[in-house]
């Protein structure tokens, strides 16, 4: 090969690499981005040897009404399959929160006992809301009170072609099914929210008698109670007798239902142990669902997280806006 | 192609006359090194071109320029239309690569000597093409909207409006108004898919005449090119055309395997986000840092422009007839300096914004 000819293979051979090289994405903010991994297998579950391998996300949160000035921070990770996508998550909580309002017997009455639960929820976007990606919840959930997308507590987005996707893990009234309250954000009108749930069924049921003074259900015979103790809808019994119960006999007073349908769809596996919970939530890629996100690999993704500990909607820790992207 | 001629026209000889439109179509002839295996940049920067033509009109197809749904359309072409992140790939990284291969041209004709007259008017037309390309990317830039065109093109008119007497004005008429919005999109659509590619074609039909004209510059050493010309019909536009599929595939691959960025939706209001200098402006940028305040146009305009002067003036500089780079140590000393100084800068530019932590 001639010395010219040499040169000039040469040089072809520089261009598209250094195309390649220099002309990636310069965007410059400093927003964190979550990988999530390829992977053949699916995650068997929190302590599947794959999450180990996982290079991990610290996300910082800030407290927000109660919580205020404080912070907190939550390892994230995630994988994907063909099928899948799989995120994983830990956090410091040195108080396992699964109250929400249980209902305690004192041998006379029965009181409602004071307590939230812990939670945790994403938001992704189906549609484009605007701003989000650079604002993330601030333009969603966690409004200024008369802002035009809220009133009362009640928010959602500005327009109806600005739909998100919510993911709502919930210690106490979901996860003890197996999933997340899967709902979606739309837009927000005066007198109604723009949440909605996702088509099919789920959420908890209310564990009252009408004139809300003492449950209505207790644990069906031949039934056990679930995780944390919490009882399922599933397994519940309509109380005919209170002799059954002893001074301090504690009842749900938030039944999970299990969940079908699109609303089921965010499956959940948690634990919490020595002062930390570490949460899996999964999901089909694609759902074909209206109300999901349908996540394309090829595609890179906001998404904002709210952290509520053993508080209410008000009271959470919320984080910055992140980047999902996937890597094959 | 009759074998006979072909069989004709390889051994140098003139084929017959014919008649009719093949016969008008095959008379031009093109010296063989226009594209061969060791010459091919200018070539290569016209199938490049093509290029981005093609692709350019099979986004425009999808494309809205409005601030709302300028972004949602590029997303839905690159994204949801078949083969759209193929297409925008290749756009994408056409540009890219045609900077690079206009630098390697602009760098062989320096060294090679072919500014030197009586090539002078195709040099100088090669340095129009050189300087109008980068009013492609920056209007391009500001298309998808979002935050990194948006920002860009904020830190761009801040740039432009340093030149003195001119500067403001500039930027008012790019961007049409005090806040860069729907004005500015539709201008710098208009520019970008009207204006500018028609003063390309015809920067790139004067090119192309005045390289008729005075020819591709001879060898070295004074000798007549070895091999006979080839007709531009069928073996020149043949050998154009290899050169666009490999072009074109390598491209693919690469729009394939590494997608074009699209960045997040642009947020007028996120005052925080930094925007990255892209790799071809590093050095300007970094000039640009350099002097600040008051001496910000030095940065800005007088060294960049002062170097497309001298570039522009290099016939009349560099007036010594020898080409061989042996014979002009002076001259590509002087451009050895500037490469270095480019390359110090770029390199300064790169650790700034690219490796030090707090980007």
């Amino acid at each position: 090969m001639s010395c010219r000819l040499r040169l000039a293979v040469l040089s072809l051979l520089l261009v598209v690499p250094a195309a390649l090289l220099f002309s990636g994405d310069v965007t410059g903010a400093a927003k964190q981005t979550l990988t999530a991994v390829y992977s053949k297998t699916a995650p068997a579950g929190l302590d599947d040897p794959q999450w180990a391998k996982i290079k991990a996300l610290e996300v910082p949160f800030e407290g927000k009404e109660k919580f205020a000035n404080k912070k907190t921070s939550v390892i994230t990770k995630a994988i994907y399959t063909d099928e899948e996508i799989y995120f994983w998550f830990t956090w410091k909580d040195a108080t396992l929160s699964v109250t929400k309002g249980a209902w305690k017997f004192d041998g006379q009455k029965w009181t409602p006992q004071a307590g939230d639960e812990d939670r945790l929820s994403l938001l992704f976007e189906i549609s484009r809301i605007n701003n989000f990606a650079t604002k993330g919840c601030a333009v969603t959930c966690h409004v200024p009170q008369g802002a035009p997308n809220a009133k009362d507590g009640k928010f959602g987005t500005q327009s109806e072609a600005e739909k998100g996707d919510l993911w709502h893990w919930k210690a106490a009234r979901s996860d003890p099914a197996g999933y997340a309250d899967d709902g979606w954000l739309t837009k927000f009108s005066a007198d109604k929210t723009g949440r909605r749930t996702d088509a099919g069924k789920g959420g908890d049921k209310r564990n009252m008698t009408e004139d809300k003074s003492k449950p209505r259900y207790m644990l069906a015979p031949g039934k056990k109670l679930g995780k944390h103790g919490i009882l399922l809808a599933e397994d519940a019994v309509e109380i005919t007798d209170d002799s059954v119960f002893k001074p301090g006999d504690v009842v749900t007073a938030r039944m999970p239902v299990k969940a079908e349908g699109s609303y089921g769809d965010v499956k959940a596996v948690s634990r919490w142990a020595d002062g930390a919970w570490t949460l899996m939530l999964s999901r089909k890629l694609n759902t074909g669902y209206e109300d999901d996100v349908a996540f394309d690999p090829r595609k890179k993704y906001n998404f904002a997280m709210a952290l509520f500990d053993d508080s209410g909607d008000a009271d959470s820790y919320d984080s910055e806006t992140l980047t999902l992207e996937f890597k094959k | 192609m009759s074998e006979p001629y072909v069989m004709l026209e390889e051994e140098g000889r003139t084929p017959p006359p014919q008649d009719g439109l093949l016969c008008w179509l095959t008379r031009p002839r093109l010296p063989s090194e226009t594209v061969c295996w060791h010459r091919f940049f200018g070539v290569l920067q016209l199938a490049l071109i093509a290029l981005l033509f093609l692709s350019g009109l099979l986004m425009a197809f999808s494309y809205t320029p409005v601030p709302g749904t300028a972004y949602d359309s590029v997303d839905y072409f690159q994204f949801s239309l078949p083969f759209g992140d193929i297409v925008r790939g290749v756009h994408h990284y056409a540009w890219n690569s045609l900077l690079i291969v206009m630098g390697l041209h602009l760098l062989r004709a320096f060294v090679v000597g072919a500014y030197k007259p009586p090539r002078h008017p195709v040099w100088l037309s090669g340095l129009l093409f050189l300087l109008l390309m980068p009013l492609f990317i920056i209007t391009g830039d500001l298309l998808p909207w979002d935050q990194k065109g948006y920002w860009s093109t904020q830190v761009r008119f801040s740039i432009i409006s340093s030149i003195p007497g001119l500067g403001d004005f500039m930027v008012q008429m790019l961007r049409g108004g005090g806040l860069t919005g729907i004005v500015t999109l539709t201008r710098f659509y208009v520019l970008h898919v009207l204006l500018l590619p028609a003063v390309l074609l015809g920067i790139l039909a004067l090119h192309l005449c005045l390289l008729a004209r005075h020819g591709l510059s001879p060898p070295m050493d004074g000798q007549a090119p070895a091999r006979p010309p080839i007709p531009l019909l069928p073996s020149g536009l043949n050998r154009f055309l290899l050169l666009l599929l490999a072009a074109m595939i390598a491209l693919a691959a690469a729009a394939y395997f590494h997608p074009a960025p699209l960045g997040d939706p642009a947020d007028p209001s996120d005052t925080s986000f930094v925007p990255r200098p892209e790799w071809w402006v590093l050095f300007l940028n970094q000039l640009v840092s350099i002097f600040k305040g008051p001496f910000t146009v030095v940065g800005s305009a007088v060294i960049p422009g002062g170097l497309i002067l001298l570039l522009a003036a290099l016939p009349w500089l560099d007036r010594s007839p020898d080409r061989r780079p042996s014979r002009r140590i002076g001259v590509l000393a002087a451009a050895l300096v500037v490469l270095i100084a480019i390359t110090v800068l770029s390199v300064m530019g790169y650790i700034e914004h690219f490796v030090r932590p707090e980007h």
